[in-house]
């Protein structure tokens, strides 16, 4: 499987002429002790970055700011190297000028002169084309002498943000090219890839087999931003940092769980993208499965990567998948937006956006009932929605818990609502708590009361990026909030039945009718139907 | 006793006669405060609930105001923040902490409320600051109690800080504690800013202290050499019963990362067991060497690598510097602080402010100089193996004032204990 892979002495020679002093050990590092109590105990090594598509949207607005941002805040070495490839003839100085013009526009603080200086001393360029092999023995040539020059200890990152079509082409060349060789005399190679993973389960699977015939899984991230999300990553915390919630959190207490993905935003110019895609594919096989395992999930036995990783692993293997087309019907529910009213201002429908198909069967919106089964979540019903063009933009987790066994209060003015405890994503990241209360007075009248915890009224300081923290994590070598080959195909093993049993529908004779919302709205009727036939009802965002 | 309120760009009014507050939605960037004063405790108690019932009351009235369609907001989620059905908009105390600050001198209370002004934003606490008066005058206790809320701009959460500034004279002035202790905030954690030269070990500070859970102060500002109030330091911080934070030890943050950083590099970590000396080069503008900066970086040095003092500080012969040893048992490290005279561009730098760190390493005939020096507004960290450099990084100074330290106490809570280690050996290193 891995022929190519020892075949590479030739790529050091360069490295290995390095005069005095004499090359760092290869043995394993030492401990430094003067890290101790330091922001970060375990910093990373300096590496090349090799950013693939290096002239392309993601470089500019997520890759770039999030380095030098890490850069400034004293994160990453000063050794730190950036090599763009990509197809456009730039020089090193072109190719700065333009990266700094981005990230003046797009980091989250204002770029420094000085400190960019320094940063830009790093940044170099490599024009290329991604299929000819001659382009890779010149990167391959470039990166030994950048780890000479830079002292990047020959440690690669190299980062996919080209469309997903060319990554197969560039993880063959670069396996060609022996870059993916890791030890014996080298530093460390790792590969990120950026989503879709695949466009159902058997493109995933071939995905994975290419990825896999050149780099090792440890060597490979890929990355779902919705992960590095500040309040993502404190799902775990919240779990399994508190002790008062595990001993309810399962289908004793539980009555069901929502979980919303809404965007009031429309496809944004990525019309032909989103035609492939839909909501499905775009949102639902990825950042939702993704939030409903880490709400789902059994306690690690440990914080590390591979421990995460299998709990989420084993609450996406235990989703009924049978979907039968009378499952599909029931459980369910696709819509399109037609033209309506966004934030005071009209806004055309799907059909309309450019490059749409006048008659486009594509799902802007999906709504379904979802079964866990296991002891946990066993007939505890997981409801999910995403969709764009919707009222307005938030993401949230809803657990409902079950009604008190006894109604000592009912038959007052007011039915008391069951507990919910609402986990907010975006905006006003937060958590909050509904309880019943009494409402004072001499009577017995009690109300839902809501107490409600946002981040931003509690801690102040600005959260990093996702990408930065992301990052960070690639270059210090910690996968833990890096998607798995096998999350992955388990994911695409949920959706991907789905998806080919409403292609069968649109060419015959079961084709949606299309649009069924109105921009603005909170999707069509039928979602609510698909909730509300379980005495159950959306909550209102 | 009298309260206004009004936001920032309003007018103020009369708490007695609040005039009806306008019904407004949360807009991004405002900022409202409301005032009282007070002369006594329960006065002062008094005034915070008032004020607490005016912000509550306006936010009500904001909150159960028709709700605008949403297109009415430029940014969708403003008007994402208003309630819906109905539901009461309440103004959450969000406080995290509660900041006692004791500032003696006029100088260091003006330095210590500008600080707590910045800190309003970013950390929603209730600030009690003690301004002590003459204490042989006539008791009396002046208090100025303000609530701001203000709403920040990207993520519109709203935030809203206490500051309790309270003047005290005469017999009033010598039991601080009993002014703080019944404005503290029930079962938040508490943290007392001493704003001058702490007077540790005095039963001032100690009553304090008993109310607290973290001492802030600052080393850079000890009396006369630094080697009494060291001492104490390490006294109470061997305690073990408060957490300490120094303001002096994390301005030596960035010294430490560079200095540290350097030994990241694999050729260089193994050579942290073959070090010889290490030489502090101490900015001294006039006749006294204040040692407690240099000292706690030496400290942490000797405590991060195992060693203990074998000889304390004492001065050269035929030079104004000190030198001492340490021991590992195996072999001794010469230590030398030398005082140097304040360069042109010292600008704002305070008395005992380290110029420079330089260690040497190697075995045999193997030279390895590691050093990290100040440079106009950054450090230069150069390491080099015989004469050739194999490392070198930079880090830019940040600027001079307290604020960013405080907040960096309130935000990282409890015991330090690479701090405490290292004022441990700082203080057997100078100990005369």
């Amino acid at each position: 499987m891995r022929s190519r892979r020892h075949s590479r002495e030739r790529r050091s020679d360069v490295a290995r002429r390095a005069a005095a002093p004499p090359r760092a050990p290869a043995a394993r590092p030492q401990i430094n002790p003067l890290r101790a109590g330091l922001r970060l105990e375990k910093v990373p090594e300096p590496a090349c970055v090799v950013v693939f598509g290096a002239t392309g949207d993601l470089t500019h607005r997520k890759i770039l700011p999030a380095l030098y941002n890490l850069r400034r805040v004293g994160l990453l070495p000063a050794e730190t190297t950036i090599l763009g490839f990509a197809r456009r003839p730039l020089t090193d100085e072109q190719f700065r000028a333009d990266l700094k013009e981005a990230v003046a526009r797009f980091s989250r603080v204002p770029l420094q002169d000085a400190l960019w200086a320094d940063f830009a001393a790093g940044i170099f360029y490599q024009q290329g084309e991604f299929h000819d092999p001659d382009a890779y023995r010149r990167l391959s040539q470039r990166l030994d002498e950048l780890s000479v020059a830079r002292g990047t200890r020959d440690n690669r990152l190299f980062y996919l943000a080209t469309p997903p079509s060319l990554g197969p082409t560039i993880i063959d060349q670069l396996g060609r090219a022996s870059l993916d060789v890791e030890g014996r005399g080298h530093g460390w190679a790792r590969i990120v890839i950026e989503k879709p993973f695949g466009q159902d389960l058997e493109s995933a699977r071939q995905l994975n087999r290419d990825v896999q015939r050149v780099f090792r899984e440890s060597q490979v991230y890929r990355i779902d931003h919705y992960l590095g999300k500040e309040t993502v990553r404190n799902l775990l915390v919240f779990r399994f940092g508190n002790g008062i919630f595990e001993p309810i959190w399962n289908r004793r207490y539980v009555d069901h769980v929502q979980i919303t993905v809404a965007e009031s935003l429309g496809v944004e110019g990525r019309g032909a993208f989103y035609e492939e895609a839909g909501a499905t594919r775009d949102i639902l096989q990825n950042h939702m499965l993704q939030l409903l395992s880490l709400v789902a999930m059994e306690p690690p036995i440990a914080f590390a990567a591979d421990d995460l990783r299998n709990e989420k692993l084993r609450v996406l293997r235990a989703i009924d998948c049978d979907w039968t087309a009378e499952r599909l019907a029931r459980d369910v529910v696709r819509g399109q937006y037609g033209p309506g009213w966004v934030g005071g201002k009209p806004v055309p429908g799907y059909r309309e956006e450019p490059e749409v198909a006048p008659d486009s069967t594509t799902e802007t919106f999906v709504a379904l009932k979802v079964e866990i089964n296991n002891w946990r979540w066993a007939d505890v019903p997981f409801y999910l929605r995403t969709g764009k063009r919707l009222a307005k933009t938030a993401t949230e987790i809803s657990v409902q818990f079950k009604q008190p066994p006894l109604a000592l209060f009912r038959g007052l003015q007011a039915e008391p609502e069951p507990n919910l405890l609402a986990l907010r994503i975006q905006p006003d990241e937060g958590i909050l708590l509904r309880f019943v209360a009494k409402v004072p007075g001499l009577g017995l009248d009690v109300r839902s009361v809501n107490m409600d915890f946002t981040y931003g009224s509690s801690f102040v300081s600005d959260a990093p990026e996702a990408y930065e923290t992301l990052l960070l994590d690639v270059l210090l070598g910690d996968a833990s909030l890096f998607t798995r080959a096998d999350e992955v195909e388990a994911a695409w093993a949920v959706v991907t039945p789905i998806n080919e049993v409403w292609e069968a529908w649109d060419r015959g004779a079961h084709r949606p009718e299309f649009p069924n919302y109105a921009a603005g709205t909170w999707g069509p009727e039928e979602a609510d139907h698909l909730i509300e036939r379980d005495g159950r009802r959306w909550r209102r965002l | 006793m009298r309260a206004a309120r009004g936001p920032d760009e309003g007018p103020t009014g009369d708490a007695t006669s609040p005039a009806q507050p306008p019904i407004r939605p949360a807009i991004p960037g405002t900022r409202q405060h409301w005032d009282a004063r007070a002369t006594s405790v329960p006065e002062i108690e008094a005034a915070l609930a008032k004020l607490w019932g005016l912000a509550a009351r306006e936010a009500e009235l904001a909150g159960t105001a028709p709700a605008p369609p949403s297109g009415t907001f430029a940014d969708p989620r403003v008007a994402a923040r208003l309630d819906q059905g109905g539901e009461v908009r309440i103004r959450a105390r969000t406080s995290v902490v509660t900041l006692v600050v004791v500032a003696t001198r006029p100088e260091t209370l003006e330095r210590a409320l500008d600080a707590v002004g910045e800190l309003a934003a970013r950390h929603p606490s209730r600030a009690i600051i003690l301004a002590p008066g003459d204490p042989d005058g006539p008791a009396r206790l002046d208090a100025r109690i303000s609530l701001e809320c203000s709403v920040r701009p990207l993520s519109l959460s709203e935030t809203c800080a206490e500051r309790i500034l309270v003047q005290a004279g005469g017999e009033t002035a010598q039991h601080l504690a009993a002014i703080a202790t019944p404005l503290l905030i029930h079962d938040l954690p508490v943290v007392l800013w001493w704003a001058d030269d702490p007077p540790l070990g005095s039963r001032q500070l100690r009553e304090l202290t008993e109310a607290c859970d973290e001492l802030l102060i600052d080393s850079g500002a000890f009396r006369d050499d630094g080697r009494e109030r060291l001492a104490a330091l390490a006294v109470l911080v061997a305690g073990g019963a408060l957490a300490v934070r120094d303001i002096g030890w994390m301005r030596l943050t960035l010294w430490r990362e560079l200095l540290g950083g350097l030994f990241d590099h694999p050729l260089l970590t193994p050579e942290l067991a073959s070090l010889r000396s290490v030489r502090l080069d101490v900015l001294r503008p006039g006749t006294t060497i204040r040692l407690s900066k240099a000292a706690c970086f030496a400290g942490w040095l000797a405590a991060a690598l195992h060693f203990d003092v074998a000889q304390p500080l004492g001065p050269k012969r035929s030079s104004e510097s000190l030198v001492g040893t340490w021991t590992d048992g195996r072999r001794e490290v010469r230590v030398e602080f030398r005082p140097v005279p304040a360069p042109a561009d010292a600008g704002a730098l305070a008395v005992g402010s380290l110029q420079r760190v330089e260690l040497e390493l190697g075995r045999g005939r193997r030279l390895i100089r590691a050093r990290v020096t100040r440079q106009a507004d950054h450090l230069l960290a150069t390491a080099d193996w015989d004469g050739a450099e194999v490392a070198r990084r930079a880090g830019r100074l940040e600027p001079f004032d307290e604020a960013p330290y405080v907040a960096e106490a309130l935000e990282r809570f409890g015991h330090d204990r690479i701090f405490e280690e290292s004022v441990a050996q700082a203080a057997r290193l100078v100990a005369g």
